[in-house]
């Protein structure tokens, strides 16, 4: 099968001009679908299905064969008309072209810091969300899971916290950027993400990028003929791991020991006779919840047309509350990635070639989510609190119901959930009976389309322009009946509510491309273009209260009664402001025979959000390479070296997420007053605070050098990068009086610095038919808040019953842990009296035996809020992964291990403001008299003049931890049986996410984030699964 | 197909042209108004004057618990501070015992008198541009400005020493800090403006209650004059109250213990009060500016009360023992104003439970009543619709009688006006001396945010308020007490151009 693209006719040329055929071979297979091009002419031909070839092409032609996956060969023709070419497989070829964004470049000349994934990569990682598929591939990136609740989104920092505000990079899909969560694609239609971690990489973004930017890339079709695989996953889940907590007959005797501690009578005559109690987290999980995902795609492509349509299909019930419908997730994905050829000429060099494309993706997610990571009445974090001597169901179901017939009942077998005592539990209810509760619903649609076309103005010379739509849709809908968990936590109606938004975004990008080799050695690229944004969006709810029947099917607005006079209904909504963004940027790469490289890039943003007086952000950068592998006295010295680079970047980034209209004022409403008697509210409105109109964007700057090395043909390769990112004009209220009146103006006035080391390693064995592969990367991070631009130099964030848990301040890593210092038990009088300073007056005079002794770290004397101080911080020194794969004979393995070290976690789902709920089983440990525990006081249940239980180390725990992530094997069946039934491919495997992980942190889990500044505050995490699944792959 | 080329080609050029202009990125905002496009309407201005009135209701919770009768009351010597213990609210009870410090204090009070005047000058500033009737314009601004120096009265009480500022400040936001006296001379001077240029009614509209009144502006210049001890003024502050008595749009309520219940809120005694609603209240702990009702009932409510009267408060302004005992019998200011819970226990059987400082005597005036917050949405302990009452036509009369003693006036009408007064309270006439006046107003204002101020303007402070009376309280009250730190942050902020008082 020869094809003569778009048959042009060659007849004015027949003379001069002779057939050559031939056959093109890689081992000893015929290889299909190879190209052979006449150099410097538009003339080519590809092989047919044994592997031949028919070319004419003109005396004295070079011909160039070429196929993907295999090394480039140029052969003379020379006088014989039978060239047989023998195709040598390219081993780098998956990580020769990386995505640079607004291109492509060979990997071999890339300056900058960028990690690449292939999508092998992440089919390992078996990941539901693009944000998880980073975790332990690739060094720079910290991925923290917020926590194991389905469809839940994953904290991701590149490079470090680079900003107090939002630290979340950048996400492009397609040369699209995409707001607001991306957990609308599929993973399995993804062909590379690359992440830009240097500001040279990212400068193209410009006033996006300072937080790093993700680069993600979709599939599309390969030549040939249509390819159909079916791809399908089951899995059940479980939680890996349970609070250790008391038993019935532990808690009745803590309880009596901390009631005899305060001179009380014991609460429990006979603590024994209560055996273990109820098992409240065996009760709350939900054991073997399932997972599913199906998946469809069709792809191909021929001369003209080049296509991907895929679709999917994935649901996950959560291990808390899924079997109540509490914690679920479905989403569908659909994906159409089409590229066509519309028009080509080879006769001329000028407008001779058009391609256009258009790539649409469709999602829609529905969900369900229980309050997660919440000391306050969280399902999980009840179930902590909750008394084993609690009984999951009243004793008397009748006539429970019959004093509250609010109370609830289980669905399953219709007997009412224990009432808690209010007294004792405050607003912690009955975590089943919470559970029973309906779930708010969460639903999205988002379509994502990207339309394009290229032409080739002349040669060397493209012109690309993209526009590209971004529509999401979601909403939430809810209803809550009355109900009654305890005389502190009750509802006498029901209600309903809903919300829905809008967002619209359009992007236009145009892009000019030059590209051209002088002097056989100067390869030359210049890049010029232009990108306009803009977004809108709406919002419109309401709620009003009591439904006219408490119908889960039915409940919703027009179900109900209440009236606006009543107050009961409410609506609110609007339009939000637009947010627009209008660019130019300008890229130079230059490489001398792919020794010297050099990569310059300037990007000027105009941004909504800035004002009059800053209404551009120009952003620089500047990248050097030298390949000294690459020299010739190198390659003799040192032939065994493959490959090796030096690599050197500098740039500047921003970040325009500062807000809108910071840099004027607006008018506040909701300044009201009541005049008249009774009052009537008049509404009142002033300026929103003061004016900033010098504001601007954060601007990050970074300074990167690399160094790369690959040996034995490239199979062993080594990276190392070193980096240094400052943050300056981080947003931060500025220091004015309050006498001024108004709420302060924010400036650009905070300076954040990161710097770090990463390292990647891999090495792939072949050893005849057993393939091996090995990865493992490690980063570290240093993080030093330099600057907060407040007065004081700090900010207390996060806080809890026991006090301020974090804290943000000049010097020390952002943010970090803060408290006392403890260091150990007063055993006896004598240690608390002795506990004095100079002039003998004592450090803690409330203290008595038992008591926590905390460190004087001011030396004042006493002990105050002065003597808190850095106690640790959620942010790992060192994320590291280590990958094995292999494949021997059609079985294929891959091991997929993940860990953080020099990273703490504060442990606060203990309660200590509320006496008799249950405890951690570390509270076994306290102190019962003389040298018994030199670290936990002793237990009291009542007043606590030493504070013991106040925010110090006592509650911050090791929360380093290595975790094999996933595991997967695979067989593909011999092609020989498959083929009968007309599959060419059938791999089935089974798979295990979570299996195995070490860690001395003693709750749920150990990765935590709830929030920019809660990284590593742990109040009742929602514990990843761990997961066992069973799949297949099916090609057609 | 070269055409195309040539339209995509031009077409692509024009947006990148039109892409590039800074008008696309002037977006206009589809949620707020620029503050320069805002005050064009009368309706408008009145919004801001409305905004002005705002702070007045966030004292009693700001992020702290600051209500202004309370606030100075736990420095003189009938009400108690109170809560669970010494260390439940320390800004108090450091005030309590006169050992402030600059960064440990009830400084919201500060800022939201200065929110008050920065909105009061918004108001006077933005006037004039507005094309409106000019009466009502005239009116808006005469209200605004007597906010202002309501405001400026409250931070020159408290702290004396101030910056002081007519027009808003600009960057960088600092402002000279002017002697207690100079700030009494340009408060004093622009409420004279206000009063004389007669534009404020007498007495609120119908509607209207809670908007500031030519009474309301006479009774806070005679506060002023009378607490800077300022005899040049007294016959003008004379003549003020004489007007107040003579308009007879005000006069003493009969029963005393009614004007403190729901219905007795703008009684014809009432000149000017702090509304609260609880019908719809949003105030809520996170939100402590939304209007609604207040939480300073359940503040002083009675700790663990059972039945159906009271609810259970978190007992802070205890009423001590002895300023019960000060009461005649007969006195209806006594049970009118002060519940004396041993004599409620017996005839009800209810209990409480007794917190630091209890004294069995709860504050009467405002306590928490079951139902007083009726119709809350947010916060139910947060939204008390019980206004708080800030001038009393009771006031009036003490002040004219004071004054005119003052100014060597008629000693029968100071008589007349003082025994009024009594009258109303059930207690037999008296002859009016200063010291009898004084007197008077202790046993009228119990609770109300007047006894300090009079013990320190007559000089009485420095005999009245003692070491051990409280128990805690170990310093004895002097002069340099009467003006409290300068706030620390305020000192920082300003880059050492505020000077500390001498505390």
């Amino acid at each position: 099968m020869t094809l003569l693209l778009l048959g042009l006719s060659c007849v004015a040329f027949a003379q001069n001009r002779q057939t050559v055929t031939g056959k093109v071979t890689a081992g000893n297979e015929p290889l299909v679908g190879a190209f052979v091009t006449e150099k410097g002419t538009s003339n080519g031909a590809s092989t047919d299905i044994d592997g031949n070839y028919s070319i004419k092409v003109a005396k004295g032609a070079v011909l160039e064969f070429s196929c993907i996956g295999y090394k480039v060969q140029t052969i003379a023709v020379g006088e014989s008309a039978v060239i047989n070419v023998k195709m040598e497989e390219d081993v780098s070829f998956l990580d020769e072209v990386v995505v640079i964004g607004y291109g492509v470049q060979k990997k071999s000349v890339v300056t900058a810091s960028i990690s690449h994934l292939s999508s092998e990569t992440i089919k390992n990682t078996a990941s539901t969300r693009i944000d998880n598929v980073l975790k332990g591939v690739t060094s720079g990136v910290t991925v923290t899971s917020s926590s194991g609740q389905p469809g839940a989104s994953s904290q991701v920092r590149i490079r470090g916290v680079g900003t107090i505000n939002n630290s979340d990079p950048l996400y492009i899909v397609d040369g699209m950027a995409i707001d607001g969560g991306i957990d609308y694609l599929n993973p399995n239609d993804i062909l590379s993400v690359e992440v830009l971690k240097d500001a040279a990489s990212g400068a193209v973004y410009g006033a996006r990028a300072a937080n790093g930017v993700i680069l993600v890339t979709t599939k599309s079709g390969e030549k040939g003929n249509a390819r159909v695989s079916y791809d399908f996953q089951y899995g059940v889940q479980n939680p890996w791991k349970r609070y250790d907590v008391l038993n019935a007959t532990e808690y009745a005797l803590m309880i009596n020991e901390g009631l005899l501690n305060q001179g009380q009578a014991a609460r429990y005559a006979d603590p024994y006779s209560y055996g273990e109690g109820t098992d409240w987290q065996q009760a709350v999980f939900n054991w073997n919840a399932p997972e599913i995902s199906h998946q469809i795609t069709v792809s191909g492509a021929n001369d003209r047309v080049n296509y991907f349509i895929s679709g999917g299909y994935f649901s996950q019930e959560g291990t808390v509350g899924g079997n109540f419908g509490r914690s679920n997730y479905s989403r569908i994905t659909l994906r159409s990635n089409t590229t066509y050829r519309i028009y080509e000429n080879k006769e001329r060099n000028f407008l001779n070639k058009f391609d256009m494309g258009i790539n649409i993706a469709y999602s829609h997610t529905n969900s369900s989510s229980i309050t997660t990571n919440s000391e306050f009445g969280g399902p999980l974090g009840s179930a902590l609190a909750m008394s084993p001597l609690q009984s999951i169901y009243a004793d008397d179901s009748e006539s429970l119901l019959a004093e509250h017939p609010t109370a609830r009942t289980d669905p399953w077998n219709g007997k009412a959930y224990s009432i808690v005592d209010g007294g004792v539990y405050n607003e912690i209810a009955n975590p089943l009976a919470q559970l029973s509760m309906p779930a708010d619903q969460w639903w999205s649609d988002k379509f994502v389309s990207n339309f394009w076309g290229e032409f080739n103005i002349i040669d060397h010379l493209k012109f690309k322009s993209s526009f590209g739509t971004d529509m999401s849709f979601w909403g939430d809908t809810s209803w809550t009946p009355a109900y009654y968990y305890s005389s502190k936590l009750y509802r006498d109606y029901s209600s309903a509510s809903m919300g829905q938004y809008r967002a619209f975004t359009w992007q236009i990008e145009n892009t000019l491309t030059y590209q051209n080799t002088y002097f056989d050695k100067l390869n030359l690229e210049a890049m010029l273009g232009q990108s306009a944004k803009s977004n809108e969006g709406l919002s419109v709810g309401g709620s009003n209260k009591y439904l006219i029947e408490e119908d889960a099917y039915k409940a919703g607005l027009w179900f109900t009664t209440g009236t606006q006079s009543a107050g009961d209904m409410s609506v609110w909504g609007g339009t939000y402001n637009p947010h627009r963004l209008s660019s130019l940027f300008a890229r130079v790469s230059a490489n001398w025979d792919e020794r010297y490289m050099l990569q310059a890039t300037v990007r000027r943003d105009g941004s909504s959000n800035f004002g009059p007086a800053n209404l551009y952000a120009i952003f620089p950068s500047a990248s050097f390479g030298w390949n000294f592998a690459n020299e010739s006295f190198v390659k003799e010295a040192a032939p065994w070296i493959a490959s090796g680079k030096l690599r050197f970047s500098w740039g500047k980034n921003g970040n325009e997420a500062i807000g809108q209209y910071g840099y004027t004022t607006t008018i506040a409403t909701g300044n009201n007053y009541a005049f008249g008697n009774p009052g009537v509210i008049a509404t009142g409105a002033k300026p929103n605070g003061f004016a900033n109109e010098n504001l601007k964007w954060e601007e990050s700057t970074q300074t990167d050098i690399g160094l790369d090395f690959g040996f034995l043909n490239n199979a062993l390769t080594f990276s190392f990068d070193w980096y240094k990112k400052i943050t300056t004009g981080m947003l931060m209220s500025m220091p004015i009086p309050a006498y001024a009146g108004d709420s302060a103006p924010t400036g650009n006035v905070g300076t954040m610095s990161n710097k770090g080391v990463e390292m990647e390693m891999n090495y792939k064995l072949n050893l005849g038919d057993l393939k091996l592969d090995f990865g493992a990367n490690a980063t570290y991070l240093k993080n030093v808040l330099v600057e907060l631009g407040n007065e004081n130099g700090w900010a207390n964030y996060d806080s809890h019953k026991i006090g301020t848990l974090t804290r943000g301040q000049n010097g020390y890593p952002f943010p970090y842990f803060y408290g006392w210092k403890t260091d150990g038990v007063f055993q006896n009088w004598d240690e608390v009296n002795s506990y004095a300073n100079s002039d003998g007056t004592l450090i803690q005079p409330k203290a008595q035996p038992g008591d926590v002794r905390f460190v004087d770290v001011d030396n004042s004397g006493s002990i105050t809020d002065a003597d808190r101080t850095y106690l640790g911080k959620g942010m790992p020194d060192w994320t590291y992964g280590i990958s094995f794969g292999g494949n021997f004979h059609g079985l294929d393995w891959n091991l997929l291990f993940q860990g953080v070290a020099g990273v703490q976690v504060i442990n606060v789902t203990r309660r200590t403001d509320l006496y008799y709920i249950n405890l951690p089983s570390y509270m076994l440990g306290c102190w019962e008299g003389e040298g018994t525990s030199n670290r936990l006081p002793h237990f009291s249940m009542g007043s606590d003049d030493n504070e013991n239980w106040r925010m110090s180390d006592l509650w911050v725990e090791d929360g380093a931890y290595f975790r094999l992530k996933n595991a997967q094997i695979g067989y593909t069946l011999p092609e020989k049986w498959t083929k009968k039934v007309l599959i060419s491919s059938l791999r089935l495997y089974v798979a295990g996410e979570n299996l195995f992980t070490a860690t001395k942190y003693s709750g749920f889990d150990p990765e935590i984030s709830s929030g920019g500044t809660s990284l590593g505050i742990d109040r009742g995490v929602y514990p990843q699964s761990r997961v066992y699944s069973i799949g297949l792959n099916l090609k057609f | 197909m070269k055409k195309i080329f040539n339209i995509l080609v031009i077409a692509t050029a024009a947006l990148m042209l039109a892409s590039c202009s800074d008008k696309w990125l002037e977006v206009e905002s589809k949620t707020n108004i620029l503050e320069a496009d805002y005050y064009n309407s009368a309706d408008r201005l009145f919004s801001g004057l409305v905004a002005a009135y705002d702070p007045l209701k966030w004292y009693d919770y700001f992020y702290q618990y600051n209500s202004l009768n309370m606030v100075s009351d736990i420095m003189a010597d009938d009400i108690l501070c109170g809560g669970s213990n010494d260390s439940d609210q320390p800004t108090l009870v450091k005030a309590h015992y006169y050992t402030l410090t600059p960064a440990d204090q009830p400084n919201q009070i500060w800022t939201i008198c200065y929110s008050g005047v920065n909105r009061a000058n918004i108001v006077i500033a933005k006037a004039p541009s507005i094309e409106m009737d000019e009466t009502t314009k005239a009116l808006y601004v005469a209200e605004a400005k007597v906010l202002k120096c309501w405001y400026y009265n409250i931070l020159w009480k408290y702290w004396g020493n101030i910056p002081y500022y007519d027009e808003n400040l600009t960057f960088p936001y600092s402002c000279e800090q002017i002697g207690h006296d100079e700030v009494y001379a340009k408060v004093i001077a622009t409420l004279e403006g206000v009063i004389d240029s007669d534009v404020l009614p007498m007495k609120a509209a119908i509607g209207d209650e809670g908007r500031v009144t030519q009474a309301m502006a006479k009774m806070l210049y005679a506060e002023m004059v009378m607490y800077q001890n300022d005899d040049t003024r007294y016959s003008k502050a004379l003549g003020y109250m004489q007007d107040i008595i003579k308009s007879t749009k005000y006069s003493l309520a009969s029963d005393f213990a009614g004007i403190w219940l729901e219905s007795g809120e703008w009684c014809d005694e009432s000149i000017w009060e702090i509304n609260y609603i609880s019908e719809g209240g949003i105030r809520d702990w996170g939100a402590p500016i939304a209007t609604g009702g207040s939480v300073y009932p359940v503040l002083i409510g009675i700790p663990g009360v059972t039945g159906n009267d009271f609810v259970d408060g978190w007992g802070f302004s205890p009423v001590a023992k002895k300023a019960y005992d000060m009461y005649s019998a007969n006195d209806t200011r006594r049970d009118g104003g002060i519940l004396n819970f041993a004599d409620y226990a017996a005839k009800t059987g209810n209990t409480y439970v007794p917190r630091w400082e209890s004294t069995g005597y709860f504050l009467l005036k405002y306590l928490a009543r079951k139902g007083g917050n009726h119709g809350y949405v947010a916060s139910d302990n947060l939204n008390y619709g019980n206004n708080q009452r800030i001038y009393r036509y009771s006031e009036t009369l003490l002040n004219a009688a004071e004054l005119l003693l003052r100014t060597n006036g008629s000693s029968t009408d100071a008589t007349n006006y003082l025994n009024e007064v009594r009258e109303r309270a059930k207690v037999s006439d008296e002859t009016a001396t200063i010291d009898n006046i004084i007197e008077e107003r202790h046993l009228e204002f119990v609770g109300e945010g007047k006894r300090y101020w009079d013990l320190v303007r007559t000089g009485k402070a420095t005999t009245v308020l003692v070491a051990g009376d409280p128990a805690g309280r170990t310093a004895s009250w002097t002069e340099n007490k009467k003006y409290w730190p300068i706030p620390q942050s305020e000192i920082d902020k300003s880059a050492t151009t505020l000077t500390q008082n001498n505390y």
